[in-house]
């Protein structure tokens, strides 16, 4: 069943990305946690864009984001249709670009708004590799 | 030509887990009641608006052709309109500009959502169907995170609403029990069961820190309205509901906001904003309102941001009786989206059909006194997006 979910995850990603998303799940393949910014104005972007949504010119350039932020908030799924239960989600706040969805590795109970977190990855497959957080220390 | 919109027919099934008849049945029962109800025959319908007939399910692709067809209807204004949960405002929306503009007389809107699926059946078949859909819902960033509902953004927002303003999970549960009060006198309310603060408290834990009793259901219905010119509403035996202001704001983020606040959202206070100044009327105007409030959390902090308390007085205007008292503001006589159940594409307009009964007077047993002037409110995503909408009795 994990295979059937993995193979319809990764159909899905290609039917409601974008050559960008292509892009970022690449990136994250090869351990690197990237997004867009636009040359013009700035702006980093998350998720990534081909373009830059908050002045809508073309030029923008991948970076590496931040490896270190804080939980701004956090929840845990009892019930989750790709990893056993429960399974936590949090908002991390990364410096200069927001709070952005990631996976939590840490039990529900130990964690707190506005802990120091730290980037890790996770491999679902060899195709789909996610960011995650994990407590500092 | 410029007139007025009104509704003068208002007609709903009672929400329940699954629709008892088919999706095309529950549309021609509840189309058929709102145009005996406002005393109209289908000839005179020439708008129709619909949402899709089952939000999260099936596609609804050339539904509005068909029931005009099932109906026996010719019109000179048509569509279905999709916005998440805002869907079946906006269908309300575009009827009532429609008649507004001139470009039809009565419009009929009608709003079926059959969410119940039988997911047992073939695991396999479902899985494959779940996982590409909630891609499509949650887009290829977050889905992938394994969301299957909505819930955990919210349940994120509720964490910070304590964290930041002191809420507790005391005043959530007091929410949900105040709302199934107002539901045990409504015959349509799929939650009517009398429940206490530690029924709520006790619940199952769906996403800390909101509860199973935090919740609003998945649940189906059908509504239906009809919005009509002034000239016509003049001639109508009952009283007429008009649409005196609307107000929309949709924010560039769906779902998690990348750097707005998750306690208070621009939309819905944009929203209202925008519907208090076209109608020339403010929160202290407003003897009813019917809010979007989908998770307790969420609903305290709607009354908020629809401008009726301070940032992070909610909790305390529920403690002290103010959010169902006399005199001022009542909010959800319905039993709202956690004891009316929440068949999410039909919501609105069943917020139309409940501040019209209120309005004109038939609300029977839950009947709020002196009802002249009500709020609707529905908002899409984690309230990305809000629409706001003022109806005023003649």
């Amino acid at each position: 069943m994990k295979e059937i979910i993995d193979q319809k995850t990764l159909e899905a990603i290609r039917h409601y990305g974008d050559a960008t998303t292509e892009e970022f799940y690449r990136r994250l393949r090869e351990r690197r946690f990237m997004s867009t910014r636009c040359t013009a104005c700035g702006d980093v972007a998350f998720p990534p864009r081909g373009f830059c949504p908050a002045c809508h010119q073309r030029d923008v350039t991948w970076i590496d984001l931040p490896v270190r932020g804080t939980l701004y908030a956090f929840t845990q799924q009892q019930r989750s249709i790709r990893f056993s239960a429960p399974d936590v989600i949090g908002l991390v706040e990364l410096a200069g670009v927001g709070h952005i969805l990631t996976r939590i590795d840490a039990p529900f109970e130990l964690l707190s708004i506005g802990q120091p977190m730290q980037l890790d990855f996770y491999e679902v497959s060899r195709e789909i590799v996610l960011h995650q957080f994990r407590p500092v220390g | 030509m410029m007139t007025r919109p009104a509704i003068i027919g208002a007609a709903a099934l009672p929400v329940r887990r699954s629709l008892e008849k088919s999706i095309r049945d529950s549309a021609t029962e509840v189309a058929l009641d709102a145009l005996a109800d406002a005393g109209l025959g289908g000839r005179e319908v020439d708008g129709l608006f619909v949402s899709p007939p089952g939000l999260s399910g099936p596609p609804g692709f050339m539904w509005s052709c068909a029931l005009a067809h099932h109906l026996g209807l010719s019109t000179r204004a048509q569509a279905l309109v999709e916005c998440g949960g805002t869907t079946a405002a906006l269908a309300l929306k575009m009827a009532a500009d429609a008649v507004r503009l001139g470009r039809c007389r009565v419009a009929l809107v009608v709003a079926v959502d059959q969410r119940s699926t039988d997911a047992q059946a073939d695991l396999e078949f479902f899985l494959k169907n779940a996982v590409v859909g909630l891609v499509g819902l949650y887009g290829p960033y977050d889905a992938v995170y394994g969301l299957g509902a909505p819930i955990p953004y919210y349940a994120m927002s509720a964490q910070r609403y304590m964290y930041e303003y002191g809420a507790s999970v005391s005043d959530f549960a007091e929410l949900a029990v105040t709302l199934r009060t107002h539901a045990k006198d409504n015959p349509r309310a799929e939650h009517r069961k009398p429940i206490t603060t530690d029924d709520v408290l006790a619940s199952r834990i769906v996403c800390p820190p909101l509860k199973l009793l935090d919740c609003s259901s998945f649940s189906s219905g059908a509504a239906a309205v009809v919005v009509v010119s002034e000239e016509v509403a003049k001639g109508c035996s009952k009283r007429a509901v008009y649409v005196t202001g609307f107000g929309e704001h949709h924010e560039p983020a769906h779902f998690a906001p990348l750097r707005s606040p998750i306690t208070s959202f621009g939309s819905a206070s944009q929203a209202a904003r925008a519907a208090y100044a076209e109608s020339g009327r403010g929160p202290a105007d407003v003897d009813v309102a019917e809010v979007y409030g989908v998770f307790s959390a969420t609903e305290l902090m709607l009354y908020e941001d629809l401008g009726f308390f301070d940032k992070g007085q909610a909790p305390r205007a529920l403690r002290d009786g103010k959010t169902s008292g006399e005199g001022r503001t009542f909010f959800n006589p319905s039993g709202g989206r956690l004891s009316l159940g929440h068949p999410a594409g039909v919501t609105p307009l069943l917020a139309a059909v409940e501040l019209a009964e209120q309005i004109r007077g038939e609300a029977k047993g839950r009947k709020v006194d002196k009802v002249d002037i009500g709020l609707l409110h529905a908002e899409h995503g984690m309230i990305n997006g809000s629409v706001v909408a003022i109806l005023e009795g003649a």
